[in-house]
């Protein structure tokens, strides 16, 4: 569809009526034809529409399934608005109008692709052209998608409305609710006859909430606590208990890092990201200090621009400054430039649309988007706030104290490009490069703070690519400005083609009437206005998020859309009950958590009632616990934890995932977004170079290699028999009891027993044997999925 | 299960239509128990196809780094006229200043029945060019080492979206599901290394694998291949226990699909290991099929791809080596027929080996760099990246032998007439599979993605 500002549009009905104006002139001083009008309308009937109709309509009209190149050639104003390649036409002028040059595949393009036109054909279309290009005015004008979106019917979106807490339901079943939450869970069962299942055991409840929670598996003596504990309260102690270890971070931290599509690492030709982790550390700590949701949100997208906190806090701006970069040769033109800059900010636009608001926004940088309300210029007023935005390394104490720090560096930088300018004389003297050394290593020394770590953050920039000379043969250059800008929107998304500038502001469905920000890039505006107009669409969405994370599927199965063509949600009370309490309970993330788990939907068996699969053979109504299969985090973390080698340290720099030493937990491996471990990349990690809304499970024979023949499989296996061994040197009975405790959380059957007896045997090779046979229990179904 | 069931809905809906229709006792709730993995990717394979397909895999041989076409398939004779000098029209932008016009010292000779003409420097080649069809008119966007690569490998110069070869496995899923279904080979890294073949937001069943074979060791080839601790013997009655206590721990359960299609995934991948060595193995392959080949990496490559495609593997590329080895930026007129002698043989041998196999009739091959080159000098003896027109080429599978279709200039710089922009190959290689690339979607972020964004156009003109 044509994408046209609203201004543009008024523009064009000018040049419109003045073009017909022009078009009639010219035909009525033509005296040969005393009724022009009425010839032209016969010679475009029966010459020309046909010749369109059937060379190509299929692609270029509103019939077409896909309108190629944004070109319609079926009414007047799309055939004079031309399309993504500019204007299709000059009317009596055959040789300038690119419609002309394609039909006669003399330029770019070659039309119809399918083969040239019969040259009598091209004929009557340059005649046509010739002529004046008179096309009857028809009812079939093209909707102008840009000014036309319905923004009152769009706000009466359900994901728009605001939040209210519920009335409950009433249920038939009142003993079996623990918590709201069940209430309304039970009365949409009810409606479809369907009964909730029993409780899960204790030993799989205390399992399942520290997968949950902390991402490890219960040590047996907890699960022993747990059970002995008969008091109402051990089970709610239990979460309470799991919420307050730092380790509930670590977990909680890798789940958002999905969604900020967190790096360590870029590729050596983009800007560097050394200090990634101070981004990954804060969110853990954000997590463990349950920072209220709408805090989360403001600092991560403008602490530096908040008065309350201080460079210590520059860390969280990694969710921006750890974006995706790509690639700018500046010596190709700016045009190319543009456009790869233009890619970076529509990137910027779809992770923070998509991960805060549940919204696709980036959908609208080329037109209107199709299903919301979300205009093109809903998006460049996004756009905008990025463009006036400047990834840049930061330090984590304030201005003046850094300045000597500042100063040092650059002395110290002197003094280096010295040393490497007398390292390529001959012979090197190596006197003078020793007092150089050593002068750099006073001046480090006598600098209080001058290893301070940089955070990637971000300064209040705008960014311009320009031409670096006269001519685009002479390449580009980046320009940053002190001042924000505003962005034109892009004709069909192309930054060469700009169209009227749209102030930087908020999403005009999420709001009234959208203010211009006036405040620096806007970005502290944005997150107001994140979490205070759209406050309740970004309740909703962390809400769903959290959801999905504890049941293996969300009340809207779509977390990352909430438009149109998200889904539904299963039960829209319980997600406006639990948003609307979010947001009145401080957007406590903790308490959202204890509320999920203490409930008794959470606590039921993963194992249905029969008649479960036939009514709900998806599970939508939550009748049963769903299954869930741990991801490579949470069954490497396991292993390590077992076999006793799990490195406690907390934070830091990462560690290369497959070095031998690397026995920290998978949170801390490195993830290079330019060159995956290939562990992770078979296990499911999700692509680091875009938002990810959730994790796809597959499962593979590649992953089935991984456990039969990878190193880390083989070696905690020998490091769990050795704990085994010098801890429970009893017997193998005993031995095989202990590995079920510390693995399942459970005691062995009399038949895995004998099992692992057998296996075992009597032969001389124990340990090996020993070694095999756990090897099979990581590897196990039991080990790899949480009921 | 849950993120899964959304992902193969159509594949498993098609799968029950299907098997229903075979065999009409089956209950759904039976079907349901099926291992989903094995029931979402049998599916595609067998109704994942748009139309009959005319090749059923693809073999990709990437000169990466970028070879000057008019060097070997599109000779430029007006090149010699104005050498030196730089005629308008000659004065595209490409990433770096380049010189007057350097005509190619190689000859080029008419060949085939066809009369197709081919460089001197691919004698061997040359006898096969009536299986070959030229695309002389290739055009991409970018003339940068990185996006050239994303844009031939993933149709666009970002790196954030799934690679041909993801697309091609979701839409059709594996013919051996005891090997990978795509398999990359580069014996060192190319440019921009693993988003090359990555699933991106597809799901990451569907991404290709790749196999370093600067050594041809089957077990250093495929990681995790071998096991250093236990043999087969041992291997298998850990999967016997495996499968004991996976069948109680499911015999208590209730919704078992996804812990059969684990245990069911052990089982294959104890099987990959034989299939896998076999197929890595070139010591396998007699004395004269290696010589028919020849030595060194790109040899070897296309062996493996031969062996490959033979057992199924849906999509082989073949780099031809580490970093960039075609990017001739200087001594062009040195390293061109030393590049030359290492891939005429091969490719050569490949083609025959594939037709005497009768695989070449379903199997495409397809040659070319992620651009070309300049036929104006860089500093005098080299060649820069040229984006704006260059040569591939197609063979088996569907297409027309002995052709050539498309123009570049008079000096072979930009691609004029029946242009065929990235877009349109990916568009027509997939078109060959039997998909059509408007209709091969992925719904993420909001909309449905394609491998061809909005563009592309099937190029029916060299489809037989």
């Amino acid at each position: 569809m044509p994408l046209l500002a609203r201004s543009q549009f008024l523009q064009l009905k000018q040049v419109l009526s003045l073009l017909i104006v022009l078009l009639s002139s010219t035909n009525i001083s033509r005296a040969d034809q005393p009724n022009p009008k009425a010839d032209q309308l016969e010679f475009f009937e029966r010459k020309v529409r046909p010749l369109l109709s059937e060379h190509c309509y299929s692609c270029h009209s509103s019939q077409a399934k896909t309108i190629h190149g944004s070109l319609r050639l079926d009414s007047v104003s799309s055939i004079l608005e031309g399309g993504d390649s500019g204007k299709l036409l000059v009317p009596g002028k055959p040789e300038e109008s690119l419609l002309i040059e394609s039909i006669r595949y003399d330029g770019d393009y070659q039309m119809p692709p399918k083969g040239k036109m019969a040259e009598h054909e091209i004929e009557l279309l340059m005649q046509w052209v010739e002529q004046g290009a008179y096309f009857p005015s028809s009812t079939d004008e093209p909707l102008q998608t840009n000014g036309s979106i319905d923004f009152t019917e769009g706000r009466k979106h359900w994901s728009f409305q605001p939040v209210l807490q519920q009335k409950l339901p009433d249920v038939i079943n009142s003993d079996w609710p623990q918590t709201r939450i069940d209430t309304f869970l039970l009365a949409e069962m009810e409606q479809k006859s369907l009964k909730p299942t029993m409780r899960a055991d204790r030993t799989t409840l205390v399992r399942r909430l520290s997968f949950d929670l902390i991402g490890l598996p219960p040590a047996p003596e907890q699960i022993h606590n747990y059970i002995d504990d008969d008091s109402p309260e051990a089970y709610a102690r239990l979460v309470d208990q799991l919420l307050n270890s730092p380790q509930y971070g670590e977990k909680w931290g890798r789940w958002w890092l999905d969604l900020a599509r967190y790096t360590d690492r870029t590729a050596s030709w983009l800007p560097q990201t050394s200090q990634a982790h101070l981004y990954r550390d804060w969110v853990v700590n954000a997590f463990n200090a349950d920072m209220p949701y709408d805090e989360f949100i403001r600092r991560q997208l403008a602490t530096d621009l908040m008065p309350e906190t201080g460079p210590e806090d520059l860390p969280a701006l990694g969710f921006l400054s750890l974006s995706p970069t790509y690639w700018k040769e500046l010596k190709l033109p700016c045009e190319v430039i543009k456009v790869i800059v233009a890619d970076e900010w529509e990137e910027r636009v779809d992770a923070v649309s998509r991960t805060f608001l549940g919204l696709t926004v980036a959908c609208a940088r080329c037109h209107d988007h199709k299903f919301d309300p979300i205009s093109a210029d809903d998006y460049y007023a996004l756009a905008g706030i990025f463009a006036s935005t400047r990834f840049a390394e930061r330090p984590l104490i304030s201005k003046e104290k850094y300045e000597p720090v500042r100063i040092a560096k650059e002395v110290v930088g002197k003094f280096e490009a010295e040393i490497a300018k007398l390292k390529k004389e001959k012979p090197i003297p190596q006197e003078k490069i020793d007092e150089l050394v050593a002068k750099i290593a006073e001046t480090k020394a006598s600098t209080p703070d001058y290893d301070t770590p940089m955070a990637n953050a971000l300064v209040e920039e705008s960014t311009y690519v320009v031409r670096a000379g006269k001519t685009p043969q002479d390449g580009t250059r980046m320009e940053y400005r002190a001042e924000p800008r505003d962005l034109p929107s892009f004709i069909r998304g192309n930054p060469n083609r700009p169209g009227p500038v749209i102030p930087r502001r908020f999403l005009t469905v999420l709001t009234e009437e959208p203010e211009p920000y006036q405040n620096g890039s806007g970005r502290l505006e944005l997150a107001n206005s994140i979490t205070t107009d759209a406050a309740s669409l970004s309740a909703r969405v962390i809400v769903n998020r959290i959801w999905m994370a504890h049941f293996g599927q969300g009340i809207v199965d779509t977390p990352s859309n909430f438009g149109r063509q998200g889904g539904q949600p299963t039960h829209p009370e319980l997600l406006e009950d639990l948003a609307a309490r979010f947001i009145s309970q401080d957007w406590s993330i903790k308490q959202l958590h204890r509320e999920i788990l203490l409930s008794a939907v959470w606590q039921q068996s993963s194992n249905s009632n029969s008649n479960a699969a036939r009514i709900d053979p998806e599970n939508r109504l939550l009748s049963h616990m769903n299954r869930r299969r741990l991801g490579f985090e949470e069954w490497r973390d396991a292993m390590l934890l077992v076999s006793g080698s799990l490195d406690p340290l907390f934070g830091g720099p990462s560690v290369a995932l497959d070095d031998k030493n690397n026995v920290r937990r998978t949170l801390y491996a490195t993830v290079n977004r330019r060159d995956m471990s290939p562990t992770l990349m078979i296990h499911d990690f999700p692509d680091p170079t875009q938002h990810s809304p959730k994790r796809t499970t597959t499962t593979t024979a590649l992953q089935g290699l991984y456990a039969l023949n990878g190193e880390l499989l083989a070696e905690q296996s020998k490091q769990i028999v050795d704990r085994l061994f010098s801890e429970f040197s009893e017997n193998d009975r005993t031995r095989i009891t202990q590995a079920y405790w510390l693995l399942f959380s459970r005691e062995p059957t009399v038949r895995e027993l004998e099992l692992g007896l057998s296996y075992l045997g009597n032969g001389d090779e124990e340990l090996k044997r020993w070694q095999q046979y756990i090897h099979v229990l990581l590897a196990s179904n039991e080990f790899v999925f949480i009921d | 299960m849950n993120s899964q069931r959304q992902i193969e809905t159509v594949g498993r809906r098609q799968f029950l239509k299907q098997f229903s229709g075979v065999s009409g006792g089956l209950g759904a709730a039976h079907l349901m128990g099926m291992p989903l993995e094995l029931a979402a990717s049998d599916s595609f394979a067998a109704a994942g196809a748009h139309f009959p397909p005319k090749a059923k895999r693809v073999i990709h041989l990437f000169m990466n780094g970028g070879p000057y076409q008019s060097d070997l398939f599109d000779p430029k004779p007006a090149l010699e006229k104005y050498a030196g000098t730089k005629p308008s029209g000659a004065d595209l932008l490409t990433e770096r200043p380049t010189g007057g016009l350097l005509p190619s010292p190689f000859k080029f000779i008419k060949s085939g029945e066809s009369g197709v003409p081919v460089s001197e420097l691919l004698p061997q080649l040359s006898q096969h060019i009536d299986k070959i069809c030229v695309l002389n008119s290739l055009h991409a966007d970018n003339p940068n080492h990185g996006p050239a690569l994303l844009q031939m490998n993933n149709g666009t110069i970002i790196p954030t979206r799934p690679s041909m070869g993801a697309w091609m496995l979701y839409g059709l899923g594996s013919e051996n599901s005891n090997l990978p279904g795509y398999v990359v080979l580069c014996p060192g890294r190319p440019v921009r290394f693993s988003i090359l073949w990555n699933s991106a937001f597809l799901p990451s069943k569907y991404q290709g694998t790749y196999v370093n074979h600067s050594t041809i060791q089957p077990d250093k080839m495929l990681p995790n291949l071998k096991n250093s601790n236990w043999d087969h013997t041992v291997q298998r009655e850990q999967l016997d226990l495996l499968g004991q206590l996976n069948a109680d721990h499911l015999a208590s359960r209730t919704h078992t699909s996804d812990l059969n299609a684990r245990t069911e995934a052990m089982e294959t991948a104890y099987r990959m290991q034989f299939e896998a060595s076999v197929t890595f193995d070139l010591n396998q392959e007699s004395k004269a099929s290696r010589e028919a080949y020849g030595s060194g990496h790109f040899a070897n490559g296309c062996l493996l791809a031969r062996r490959m495609v033979e057992r199924g593997v849906r999509f082989v590329q073949v780099y031809y080596g580490n970093g960039q080895p075609w990017d001739t930026h200087s001594g062009h007129n040195e390293k061109v027929p030393e590049l030359c002698k290492t891939i005429d043989q091969p490719i050569a041998a490949l083609l025959n080996d594939l037709e005497q196999r009768g695989l070449l009739e379903d199997t495409l091959v397809v040659w070319g760099g992620e651009f070309g080159r300049t036929p104006t000098s860089e500093n005098g003896n080299g060649r820069d990246h040229n984006h704006h027109g260059f040569t591939m080429w197609m063979a088996g599978g569907g297409v027309k032998g002995g052709m050539t279709y498309g123009e570049t200039d008079e000096f072979g710089f930009k691609a004029v007439t029946d242009k065929v922009h990235v877009h349109d190959l990916h568009a027509t290689i997939l078109h060959l599979l039997g998909l059509d690339h408007e209709r091969l979607t992925y719904r993420h972020a909001g909309r449905d993605f394609r491998l061809t964004d909005v563009h592309g156009r099937v190029v029916h003109e060299i489809i037989s």
